[in-house]
């Protein structure tokens, strides 16, 4: 166990990866020499060479084709897109070629693809700072992570590159900041969520970044006698309904944490199959304004939840409840 | 008096550094312009000089561990033998100093 910075989690799951299997390859813009938009694949392309570790121009179409055409043929390319917004360019061979490929062809082939890519805000204005994520979800045939520790991004990623793909992998630029016991080897698996604090009065379900500010919410949140269950998804598809739905049973109130939009976003889907699993449970959701995610601080702030919309989110949920123990429904 | 070198707010919220290497031990003393310690973040490698006079008399880490902002990493005070508080999160005086990205 030793403690990393997320790009040296991402550095060292790559680097072990390319070591185990010579099919991996990776693409993108500024990966080689320069080294990755956060550091993170420094020092590769001088350990594995410039046939693996190979820099991309601006043209994410392109890179995420070719990315699926390649892993198609036999590779295991991991396509490194810088934001998440450009995603939108590479959409159609991710969606319409590598995620149907398993399907169109009756299981013969498969595009073992990774598409790592960054999503949320810290500063970076209204195309360059979204949180998508939920656009993915519903794509049959496409795995979804998104972790918010270096050790799950570490493992996550590590997991992807040994699946059969298509996977997108979703880092959060408001990580790369922190540090995190990373266990060498330590492969976490798709479709299932981690625990990272337990309590009895409530739910909040996050992911990524969200899961930071969860935490922190649930620390204030003890301080006030409130004890909350922090669900950290890590996989947005598949689900681990089994952890969701167990908690929402042991607590009642569930609280559902996204940094994008609530309208058919993460929370929307999980609070209706909640609903279905855990009729008496109570289910609130907690994303963005219905406004672009603005580059002023002040602005973006106050479009993204922080850790007090968290909380005070939690407190009206707590307050409910008070309120239905008196007879009272709100 | 007991100055507190503090790993500064200015670097971000919840920005964590670790320590790459401490230019003095505990007893040195420490001259304006003196570097005293290497921090890393994910971003850069951070040089630390003191601006002004003391002893460096309690390092709270050594290189590989990791401090987040608004941490205290070391005590300097302005007189060799003046003692030290019982707590690291005692109030103290900021010492001086700048930090340069390298």
């Amino acid at each position: 166990m030793s403690r990393l910075f997320f790009r040296e989690a991402l550095a060292l799951a790559m680097a072990e990866e390319m070591e185990r299997d010579a099919r991996v390859i990776l693409l993108g813009q500024d990966i080689a020499e320069h080294g990755g938009s956060y550091g993170e694949t420094r020092g590769l392309v001088e350990r594995f060479g410039a046939a693996r570790v190979r820099n991309t121009p601006v043209a994410e179409e392109a890179t995420v084709g070719i990315a699926a055409g390649a892993a198609a043929a036999g590779l295991r390319p991991v396509a490194f897109i810088t934001y998440f917004d450009f995603l939108m360019l590479g959409l159609d061979p991710l969606v319409n070629y590598a995620a149907k490929l398993r399907f169109k062809s009756a299981g013969q082939l498969s595009a073992p693809l990774v598409v790592k890519t960054t999503a949320g805000a810290k500063g970076q204005g209204p195309t360059h700072a979204q949180a998508l994520e939920s656009w993915l979800m519903g794509v049959p045939g496409l795995t979804v992570v998104a972790p918010s520790t270096a050790g799950d991004a570490y493992g996550l990623l590590k997991t992807s590159i040994r699946s059969e793909g298509p996977v997108v992998y979703i880092d959060h630029k408001r990580l790369f900041p922190l540090g995190g016991e990373v266990l060498a080897g330590d492969l976490v698996p798709f479709g299932a969520a981690a625990v990272r604090r337990e309590g009895r009065h409530a739910t909040v379900v996050a992911y990524s970044y969200m899961s930071v500010l969860a935490l922190k919410a649930a620390e204030v949140l003890a301080k006030e006698g409130i004890e909350v269950e922090v669900i950290d998804l890590r996989s947005l598809w598949p689900i681990d309904w089994g952890t969701l739905e167990s908690s929402a049973r042991r607590t009642g109130h569930v609280l559902l944490v996204e940094e994008g939009q609530t309208a058919c976003g993460v929370g929307a889907e999980l609070g209706f199959r909640l609903r279905e699993l855990v009729p008496d449970a109570r289910v609130a959701r907690l994303g963005a304004l219905r406004a672009p995610v603005a580059a002023s601080p002040a602005l973006e702030s106050g479009v993204i939840p922080d850790a007090s919309a968290i909380a005070d989110a939690v407190r009206a949920l707590a307050r409910h409840s008070q309120h239905s123990r008196r007879g009272v429904t709100s | 008096m007991i100055r507190r070198l503090l790993i500064p707010l200015q670097l971000g919220e919840d920005v964590e550094v670790r320590v790459l290497l401490w230019y003095k031990v505990e007893g040195d003393p420490i001259a304006d312009g003196d570097a005293l310690v290497e921090l890393e973040t994910d971003k850069a490698i951070i040089l630390v000089t003191a601006k002004q006079a003391g002893t460096l008399r309690r390092c709270f880490t050594a290189a590989g561990d990791w401090l987040k902002v608004g941490q205290v990493a070391a005590w300097v005070s302005d007189e060799a033998g003046e003692p030290l508080p019982a707590e690291r999160t005692a109030p103290a005086e900021e010492l001086l100093a700048t930090f340069e990205t390298t």
